[in-house]
């Protein structure tokens, strides 16, 4: 087997155009999907923010406040513009949607009413819409909807109680206030004024120096793309049925078995070095930090590989053909791939969770969220690996018993 | 040395081997010569241990295939009728590698490569990879890497397909040298004038049976074809042939405006083919009588060419 796994090493490493596109097509990778993700935010690099024109047609101080306010989001960025202007760059594609302030906005906000504040956008960029949207609402829930609130009640009280003395209306709007922010004890001048007192608490990364964006890209890619390589474990078996090897190794003492086994092996070291690189690419490039729990890292690259590289010597031992090969790796992986969070994160289509846990890439890529993410401790990742194990040494145990059996179909 | 006893084989409905039987004695090379579809690969095979025969026995070297298939392999070499080597690997990487399947100890193995390389007149070349060989260089490495171990048998399957004349000599050459040396070679090929260079005794092998075994002269009796009469005509029709068929008792073939008559009978009865051939409108340019060649006892004993 050794014996095997060392010319099927040499003959790995002789294919020098091979060697430096398994190793550099997942570091390109990992690049686009880091940046596409924004796995950069950690690093010294700053991300580009998204730009959101911005027309006051009041001209406004309150209109004012919220602009700076809006401003002030990390990732954001508002640009003063004339409403001809912005319609101009929405239309001609170079900004996705413009936020308009229309006449009469104080008032209505002094007087409770709606607000007559619009967002025209461009259709075809609905996903950055949806972002947009989603960060303004918040705002300006936080910024207008409570001083609106706040004055309905002011005018309603005193339309109801003419007579009410201003330090009774003022011991009601504290109240008020301090119901808002939430907090009994806060009394922050500053928050009534502004409405920039939101409060975000997050369960998850609070501690995490890795942005989750550049996790996702490297574990995802690497695993999607350890499959692919390992795919190639099959194609390698095919290779020396045509070449006749496979027949002559038959006619040796060896075990067949072996021969499946001296494959599966060189699939690992190869898994185990791209797997490896891939972090280290990390670590230079983005700044990924690789030394947050070295044990679970080595036990989850081991797992990984275990599982991807009997992923390869199932195909081999399922296949007659090239174009076998070809055909069912590029569905399997395709599928694991998407349902497993290689392709999309799976907190964007939780509802796939269900038939992820089928997918390497899912063990594999939860394995290194509990690592650089949550930052759980190693008998956590130890479950994960272990899964990772246990689908490896299950696709192995039937991956030989269909190679016992039908090894002598392929010569 | 082996012993080929009523091996049978059937692939779906479809007969390959209908009671194979061949001895093979120790330092002989028997030719096993077959057409296509005769059953010969599926002998090879089977002979390999890659193939498990529906009945019969098979001993090697005193073992038996089937309670001993290691013991089998381990005695015998295996040349492959395709070239079975790693392109991206040199000739020295290839043979240490094929040599490392049989237990044995590396610096034997190193020792045996070294040897091989200097026979087979590719030392100087053997760390070149093999994708930079020619045909029959590749060949010559294909022979040698079944050797590495030492083998008592071995099973040499059309060694020479393809392969320029310098290298094909230099193969018979070896080939020679090795049974003086004690090795016992079990040899196919589509060449006649091969095997009669080359085997000490031939089995014709034609629809899955051993139709006649022996030396080429044994052959040459049982095929009643100790000479050959051959009558060189002008030109033919396949009208004049048939015509000429349907009027005459002997059986011939015809290659290239020559009919090639089997039957040593046919000798004998000269004058009348000579008449029967004017009837039948066929000009006659030539005469001979030539002592039989292993292809025309072929033909006469499968009633076929060889490479057809």
């Amino acid at each position: 087997m050794i014996k095997i796994y060392k010319k099927d090493i040499k003959l790995f490493f002789s294919d020098k155009k091979a060697v430096l596109l398994t190793f550099l097509l997942p570091i390109v990778l990992i690049t686009l999907f880091a940046l596409a993700y924004g796995g950069m935010e950690n690093s010294d690099r700053e991300s580009k923010p998204i730009l959101l024109p911005v027309c006051n047609l009041e001209d406004s101080d309150i209109a004012k406040t919220i602009i700076a306010d809006l401003d002030s989001v990390k990732g954001l960025k508002m640009e003063i513009m004339k409403l001809e202007d912005a319609r101009q760059k929405v239309i001609r594609g170079k900004r996705a949607a413009i936020l308009i302030f229309h006449q009469g906005f104080e008032d209505s906000l002094n007087l409770g009413k709606t607000l007559p504040i619009e967002l025209q956008y461009d259709q075809a960029r609905e996903m950055e819409i949806g972002i947009l949207q989603s960060v303004l609402i918040s705002k300006l829930m936080g910024n207008i909807g409570k001083s609106g609130i706040q004055k309905k009640v002011n005018n309603y009280i005193l339309d109801k109680y003419p007579d009410i003395q201003p330090e009774v209306l003022n011991t009601i709007m504290d109240d008020l206030e301090n119901d808002f922010s939430g907090n009994e004890n806060s009394k922050n001048e500053n928050n009534f004024q502004t409405g920039m007192a939101l409060k975000t608490t997050s369960l998850v990364g609070e501690k995490q120096e890795s942005a989750l964006g550049l996790i996702q890209a490297v574990a995802g890619t690497a695993i999607m793309m350890l499959l692919f390589s390992v795919a190639g474990l099959g194609a390698g078996l095919i290779e020396e049925k045509e070449a006749g090897t496979l027949k002559k190794l038959l006619y040796s003492p060896v075990n067949p078995s072996y021969i499946l086994y001296g494959k599966m092996m060189t699939g690992l070291t190869v898994s185990i070095l791209q797997l490896l690189i891939m972090f280290l690419f990390a670590f230079f490039a983005f700044g990924l930090n690789i030394s947050i729990d070295i044990p679970s890292l080595i036990l989850m690259i081991l797992a990984t590989a275990f599982a991807c590289s009997s992923f390869g010597i199932f195909l081999a031992s399922v296949s007659n053909s090239r174009q076998q090969v070809q055909s069912l790796s590029t569905i399997i992986i395709l599928i694991m791939s998407a349902i497993g969070g290689s392709m999309m994160p799976l907190f964007i289509m939780p509802e796939i969770i269900k038939i992820a846990v089928v997918s390497v890439n899912y063990w594999g890529i939860q394995g290194f969220y509990d690592i650089f993410w949550r930052q759980l401790p190693f008998t956590t990742v130890l479950i994960k690996a272990g899964i990772l194990f246990g689908i490896g040494l299950l696709m192995t145990i039937i991956s030989v018993q269909l190679f016992r059996k039908n090894v002598l179909k392929l010569v | 040395m082996i012993e080929v006893k009523n091996l049978k084989k059937k692939y779906d409905q479809i007969s390959a081997l209908n009671g194979i039987s061949f001895k093979v004695t120790e330092n002989e090379i028997f030719g096993l010569l077959g057409p296509n579809g005769a059953g010969k690969s599926t002998t090879i095979n089977i002979l390999s241990t890659i193939l498990k025969p529906d009945d019969g026995e098979v001993e090697i070297n005193r073992y038996n295939l089937k309670s001993k298939p290691i013991a089998c392999k381990k005695s015998m070499g295996i040349v492959p009728q395709e070239i079975s080597l790693y392109d991206e690997l040199s000739a020295i990487e290839n043979l240490l590698f094929w040599g490392s399947l049989y237990d044995i100890k590396p610096s034997i193995i190193k020792e045996k490569t070294n040897s091989l390389l200097k026979l087979f007149g590719l030392w100087e070349r053997r760390n070149d990879k093999i994708k930079s060989y020619s045909g029959g260089m590749k060949r010559r490495i294909n022979i040698a890497s079944a050797l590495l171990h030492s083998p008592k048998v071995l099973l040499m399957d059309e060694p020479t397909v393809g392969i320029d004349p310098q290298s094909r000599n230099l193969i018979f050459e070896v080939t020679e040298k090795l049974n003086k040396e004690g090795l016992t070679i079990i040899y196919t090929t589509h060449y006649m004038e091969e095997a009669e260079r080359l085997c000490n005794r031939i089995g014709i092998i034609d629809h899955g049976k051993i139709i006649a075994q022996g030396t080429v002269d044994e052959l040459r009796k049982i095929s009643k074809t100790t000479e050959n009469l051959t009558i060189k005509i002008f030109e033919t029709t396949e009208d004049k042939i048939l015509k000429l068929k349907n009027t005459l008792v002997q059986k011939f073939a015809i290659e290239d405006n020559i009919l090639i008559f089997f039957d040593d009978k046919a000798i004998s009865d000269l004058p009348n083919i000579i008449v029967k051939m004017n009837e039948s409108g066929l000009k006659i340019s030539n005469i001979e009588i030539k002592k039989a060649n292993l292809e025309t006892v072929f033909l006469n004993l499968t009633g076929k060419k060889l490479r057809n």
